[in-house]
């Protein structure tokens, strides 16, 4: 190839992906560059990190941060192991309930997520159809709305069909010869799940995990409608923050905060993807 | 000769009504047989019932006398070779090669020597780190056969395990199981479509038709002596003629051919084109025709010959002897040897 031709195949290559650059500028880099820059101005007018010791000084927004993550691990373990194991029963097993599953397991997808809220809310809330229910049997309902678990339900309910989608497609691509080939020499299903199954779809494994945490981290609906009102997940505490007392910085010393949380779990994603990249050229 | 395999009188029907029906099969110990037949006819069902891949719907499997049907693959004392190679894609050489060792906790010396082993014998030593998407699709399927042969197992079982090559690599690697199958004495069951290749590699092949066998007997003995006008037909190429029953012979034009099997009303005579003799028209005897075509295969040549009587009659000869015949010549026609077989239905 000619130097003159490589050039232009370059300019060709800028010009086709600055419309997606431009995008990701205007609607991702900006707003977290301009979060950024507001949250360093400090209360007392000057330039600084003091909002960011905020966050860790307080002991309100030290238990928001804590009950956020937890409440995003907690989530994240339930959403997939749930998620792996319907993604896994629907691979191997046939039959009316397996076919029943595959229909349906979609359908929160479908349905608004004010509404499942609201749903949810009628159904294990304090004198809800539950709570009812199972006082004719004289057992009494844990607080469930207006309380962690109430929030972890819900981003099960949310998050489960879409990983286990991502997981189904993974599992469909293993072949079944390679799984035959793996009980012919002599493998048992624990074998074929830990040496043949978990490493063939650990990629979307990974994808689905930073799916979910994404989404859990920086969700507001669920919360905001379920959850205690201390402790905070950190998007209702940042809604507070911005809209009860109106801190403007605060509010984007937080936003950005939880973004680097983020990055650090796109990090690891990135990383695996690079390696695999490079264990294959 | 102790018994390795028995296949008893296996059924196994689908539920779409297709499958295989009362096959039974018995291959001694270090013994190639293959199991041809067009596609669909059932073998890989057969083998694949012999892995434990598939659950008989009746009859007994036996590996060294002891019942096996009950057997899940992984306790089955059988190794199996897929047309898809199924390597793991995750795992390089060694780890593919060393998977059923570790499973069985061999020590790790030894796992190591006997992978280095394996490699060697097909031929593919020091690519322990690549992984399969590195490797042709040759060099795939010998470390499957490796994978395979570490095992030892009582019967290994080869599913078309070439068919995805090209001509040259498949030949080179017949005969490399050729070779391996007489150093290590392992007992095979080979399912092909190519009757070439079943004819190469076998000690005794068996012809499968329709869920069925017809007919189980050594290369030679098939070639020679296709005992229905299926294998006839499947086998080699043929020559087919109609005949008439006369006396106790069959009239095929001036010849009357033995009727060996005593046949009775229409028959169909299968002459090898090997077989076919042609002589100039003047000798007087014999079948008068017209060459139609004369095609050079390498050291030898076919010849077409279209007869007075209507047909068309194919003869190999060596290429020397073709030199005085051009087409459209007129010939006459005999042959050395038939088999004879009753014409049915539309056959
Ligand atoms: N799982 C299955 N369910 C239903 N029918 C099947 C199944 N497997 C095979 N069959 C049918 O059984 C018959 C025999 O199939 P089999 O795979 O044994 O053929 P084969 O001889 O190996 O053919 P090929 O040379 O094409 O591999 C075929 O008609 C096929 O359609
Ligand atoms: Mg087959």
């Amino acid at each position: 190839m000619s130097k003159g031709q490589g050039r232009k195949q370059a300019i060709l290559g800028l010009i086709m992906v600055s419309p997606s650059f431009l995008l990701l500028l205007i609607v991702v880099v900006l707003p977290i560059a301009q979060s950024f820059v507001v949250s360093l101005r400090e209360e007392s007018g000057g330039i600084g990190l003091g909002r960011y010791a905020y966050l860790f000084e307080d002991k309100g927004m030290r238990d928001n941060l804590i009950f956020t993550l937890r409440i995003t691990l907690v989530s994240c373990a339930l959403v997939l192991a749930v998620s792996y194991a319907m993604a896994l029963y629907m691979r191997f097993s046939d039959g009316r309930l397996v076919d029943w599953i595959r229909r349906t397991y979609m359908i929160p997808l479908f349905i608004p997520g004010v509404i499942a809220t609201y749903g949810l809310m009628n159904l294990l809330g304090n004198h809800g159809w539950l709570s009812r229910f199972l006082l004719v049997f004289g057992i009494e309902l844990p607080r469930i709305i207006f309380d962690q678990k109430g929030i972890i339900i819900a981003n099960l309910w949310f998050n489960i069909p879409f990983a286990t989608m991502l997981l189904s497609s993974a599992m469909a691509g293993i072949p079944a010869s390679v799984i035959e080939s793996a009980r012919d020499v002599g493998a048992g299903k624990l074998a074929i799940f830990f040496r043949v199954i978990f490493p063939l779809s650990f990629k979307t494994f990974l994808v689905a995990l930073t799916f979910v945490f994404m989404g859990v981290i920086g969700s507001f609906t669920a919360p905001f409608l379920l959850g205690p009102n201390a402790p905070q997940m950190l998007g209702v505490s940042m809604e507070q923050i911005f809209g009860v007392f109106r801190e403007r910085e605060q509010a984007a010393a937080l936003a950005f905060f939880t973004f680097l949380l983020c990055s650090a779990l796109g990090y690891f994603y990135i990383r695996s993807m690079a390696q695999e990249e490079a264990s294959r050229s | 000769m102790s018994l390795q395999l028995s296949v008893r009188d296996v059924t196994k029907r689908f539920k779409t009504g297709e499958g295989v029906t009362g096959i039974s099969l018995d291959v001694t110990k270090g013994e190639l047989v293959t199991l041809l037949g067009p596609s669909g006819c059932g073998k890989t069902t057969v083998l694949r019932s012999i892995g434990g891949f598939l659950k008989p719907d009746s009859g007994d499997i036996l590996i060294e006398g002891r019942s096996v049907v009950a057997l899940p693959p992984e306790k089955r004392p059988t190794s199996m070779v897929f047309q898809s190679y199924n390597l793991w894609p995750h795992m390089t050489v060694y780890e593919n090669l060393a998977f059923g060792l570790k499973i069985r906790k061999l020590p790790k010396a030894q796992i190591r020597e006997a992978v280095a082993d394996a490699l060697r014998l097909v031929q593919l030593p020091n690519s322990e780190k690549k992984l399969p998407g590195q490797l042709s699709g040759g060099q795939q399927q010998r470390v499957a056969l490796a994978r395979s042969l570490l095992l030892k197992p009582a019967v290994l079982l080869l599913d078309e395990p070439f068919s995805a090559l090209d001509a040259k690599l498949r030949q080179e690697m017949r005969e490399e199981l050729r070779e391996i199958q007489t150093q290590t004495g392992l007992t095979m069951v080979f399912v092909t479509h190519d009757q070439e290749e079943a004819l190469a590699l076998s000690d005794r092949i068996v012809v499968m038709n329709h869920g069925h066998i017809e007919q189980a007997a050594a290369p030679r003995h098939i070639y020679d002596r296709p005992s229905t006008l299926f294998v006839a037909r499947f086998i080699g190429k043929m020559n087919f003629l109609e005949g008439v029953v006369e006396g106790s012979g069959i009239r095929v034009g001036p010849f009357v051919l033995p009727n060996e099997d005593r046949i009775e009303g229409e028959t169909l005579v299968g002459v090898r084109p090997e077989d076919v003799i042609l002589k100039a028209a003047e000798a007087g005897e014999g079948m008068k025709g017209l060459i139609k075509q004369i095609m050079v295969l390498g050291h030898y040549a076919e010849i077409s010959v279209e007869l007075e009587g209507g047909g068309t009659v194919r003869s190999f000869q060596p290429k020397d002897a073709v030199r005085e015949l051009t087409a459209g010549q007129q010939v006459a026609v005999a042959f050395t040897k038939s088999i004879a077989y009753p014409k049915i239905g539309d056959n």
